[in-house]
């Protein structure tokens, strides 16, 4: 599904990547831990095609295509799906207007055919009843106001729709209290199939409780310098990050 | 004297006696203009929009009356042809009855075209005599000198119209023609209505300079949503003067995106307490276009509140002015008044003036005012494109809603679709190679 090789990638001309190589197979959930500036938040946007990141080596293939040589929107399309570790607040455009225009374009892009509006709403209205999402958030503009529990329960209802074959969540328990981060977790896992994988970005063991990863690695100094399964997360939370730094790679 | 205003004066301004106390004041309009010409970048109200540069080389000539039918090239059509509504066609400056619709006007309810009003004996001395701060002065000597046509709306107390009227302009007069119309509005006592206007040009360069005197007497409420889509190579002046007595209401909305140089002047005076003013101003500029939109509030009395937002679109290498200024007289105590200017800049080449004035006698009163000039916030184009939305709708979506502030204030649906129709337009003709 996703096969990244010896990646580097600057920030305005900072190295932040250093050689990152992670390999991810279909129906697989991986999570990424590390301690903060360890460079987890520039991989996520990397993999999601921000501008202002620049890859200065190294591969990412994704489904046998070079990711790096589609625009935003068309990895998007492709599948990916980036969960925002702050949600952006975009005044007067409405949750609702903003949802059904992301899936039609998706649709679009894969040659499938456009939801009209009774079809969308029907689909919206589900989805946003498991999630807790009301119809108030819906007409009000996206995350404009919304509180740290809403913008992530938000975003995993725009994942539930756009039903990515890549899901990468960018520290999405991040501002979530126990109750909200059991609404966001049991969305998430609902997208858990034989064919779509995961990438969950986490600085505390906590959301692992919940979302329980196949594979756990450690990002230190931008490299990847552990890997193991679920029970190295636990050990990290024993032990702290404090043990891990560059030289252990 | 100025030689420039002179000899526009002396093919432009009307010299057929219209009526008596009208004639005199023509007198006296034209001296005033001859004496200051078109206001240009030295005097301080006109700093950012040179009249003078702009017409200085052209020699106008007042447009002529058409008859017949009228062809409306595609992309020119009236954006509220679907609203039922009491219509008056102007074309060229000069009222069309055979292409308007004044058919069932209620009772209490007097619509004519000015040139029809004056032979009947209507006098507007009142109307003419009104309010006119300094800075619009010379377009208000200038338009007395030269209109001889307008609408005149008159509803008599109480009176609700439940459908709008519409007021239609059409230029299409061929090179270097002038086009001079002053409308007259008058609400009685209580009366409401809503008063949409339209106004559409094609072809080659012409002047357009439309005036409007508004009176809301005690209690009466008037919703004005405009529509300025000049012709490409088109000036464009429209001013208007309004006189708000006491707790009656003025909303205006303006959608401004044709003509080569605008300028939307609005000065507004309180006559009675707890009145107010909402003036909105929604503008898409590109090319070398240049839009100025100039308010001025006077709370002349106590209690009154005004809201004025401008919120523009600059691509290309377009110019935007706001100039806002607030005046609260010394005993205009609870005043309460707000202006604010927002400018988006799609290119490196536009650009945007802002400038707030503010005039305050009196202590317990509260105003605000504020500017900011951004671009689209890369962030938001970011998390639009990664869920899939490509980049020019992305940024669509981010310029309509940086525009819904003011579109959205809009009651009345239709209204508020027919605006938001034609700023969409706007940016399908964007595609045409016109944009940066």
């Amino acid at each position: 599904m996703l096969e990244i090789k010896d990646l580097h990638a600057s920030v305005d001309g900072k190295p932040i990547l250093k050689g990152i190589s992670l390999s991810i197979g279909e129906g697989e959930v991986h999570a990424i831990m590390g301690p903060n500036g360890s460079g987890k938040s520039t991989l996520s946007n990397v993999l999601a095609g921000r501008e202002d990141y620049e890859i200065t080596s190294g591969s990412i293939i994704y489904k046998g295509k070079d990711l790096t040589e589609l625009a935003i929107e068309e990895r998007a399309s492709a599948g990916i799906f980036l969960a925002f570790q702050y949600p952006i607040e975009i005044p007067g455009v409405t949750t609702m207007t903003f949802l059904k225009t992301a899936v039609n374009a998706q649709r679009k892009a894969r040659g499938e055919e456009e939801l009209d509006a009774v079809r969308f709403l029907k689909l919206v209205r589900g989805k946003a009843k498991a999630l807790n999402v009301s119809e108030d958030m819906l007409k009000r503009p996206l995350n404009v106001g919304f509180s740290g529990g809403e913008k992530k329960r938000a975003e995993t209802l725009q994942m539930s729709l756009l039903e990515p074959s890549l899901a990468i969540l960018d520290e999405t328990d991040s501002g979530l209290d126990i109750d909200a981060l059991k609404v966001v977790a049991e969305g998430v896992n609902a997208l858990r199939s034989p064919t779509n994988s995961m990438l969950v970005i986490t600085h505390y063991q906590r959301l692992l409780d919940y979302i329980v990863p196949d594979f756990v690695h450690v990002l230190a100094g931008g490299r990847i310098v552990r890997s193991g399964g679920k029970e190295l997360a636990l050990e990290l939370e024993e032990t702290g990050y404090a043990n891990v730094n560059e030289s252990a790679a | 004297m100025n030689e420039q205003a002179s000899a526009y004066l002396k093919a432009n301004a009307v010299s057929a006696p219209q009526a008596s106390w009208l004639d005199t004041r023509r007198r006296v309009a034209k001296q005033a203009f001859a004496d200051v010409g078109f206001p240009n970048r030295r005097v301080e109200a006109w700093r950012y929009t040179d009249l003078v540069r702009q017409t200085v080389k052209t020699g106008w000539e007042p447009a002529e009356p058409v008859s017949g039918a009228l062809t409306v090239p595609e992309g020119c059509e009236n954006p509220f042809a679907a609203i039922r509504s009491w219509v008056l066609v102007f074309v060229n400056g000069f009222f069309r009855g055979d292409l308007s619709d004044l058919a069932d006007l209620p009772e209490g309810v007097e619509i004519l075209s000015l040139d029809k009003a004056l032979a009947s004996g209507s006098n507007f001395e009142a109307a003419f005599d009104a309010y006119g701060p300094e800075a619009v002065a010379p377009v208000i000597s200038l338009n007395t000198a030269c209109a001889r046509d307008g609408a005149v709306i008159r509803l008599g107390k109480g009176v609700k119209l439940d459908r709008p009227v519409q007021l239609v302009h059409y230029t299409s007069p061929g090179k270097a023609k002038a086009t001079h119309m002053r409308h007259i509005i008058e609400l009685a006592e209580d009366a409401q209505m809503t008063l949409l206007e339209t106004q559409i040009g094609w072809g080659d360069a012409y002047l357009v300079d439309r005036l409007t005197n508004i009176t809301l007497a005690k209690g009466a409420a008037l919703t004005h949503v405009r529509v300025e889509d000049e012709g490409e190579s088109a000036t464009h002046l429209s001013t208007v003067l309004g006189d708000v007595a006491a707790g009656a209401k003025y909303e205006a909305t303006t959608l401004a995106l044709g003509g080569h140089m605008g300028r939307l002047q609005t000065a507004i005076r309180f006559t009675g307490e707890a009145a107010h003013a909402q003036s909105d101003t929604a503008y898409l500029m590109r090319g070398h276009q240049h839009l100025d939109t100039t308010i001025i509030v006077d709370h002349a009395v106590p209690a009154c509140t005004s809201d004025a937002l401008a919120k523009g679109v600059l691509d290309g290498a377009a110019t935007g002015v706001f100039q806002g200024k607030v005046i609260v007289a010394p005993h205009a105590q609870q005043s309460d008044a707000r202006q604010m200017s927002n400018a988006l800049l799609l290119s490196r080449d536009a650009a945007m003036n802002a400038k707030p004035e503010l005039e305050i006698y009196a202590d317990d009163v509260q105003c605000a005012h504020g500017s900011t000039i951004g671009e689209i916030d890369n962030d938001a184009l970011f998390y639009l494109r990664s869920r899939g939305i490509d980049e020019e709708t992305a940024r669509r979506l981010l310029i309509g809603a940086f525009l819904s502030d003011v579109l959205e204030k809009i009651e009345n649906e239709s209204v508020r679709t027919a605006l938001e129709e034609r700023s969409h337009a706007w940016f399908e003709s964007a595609s045409d190679g016109a944009s940066s």
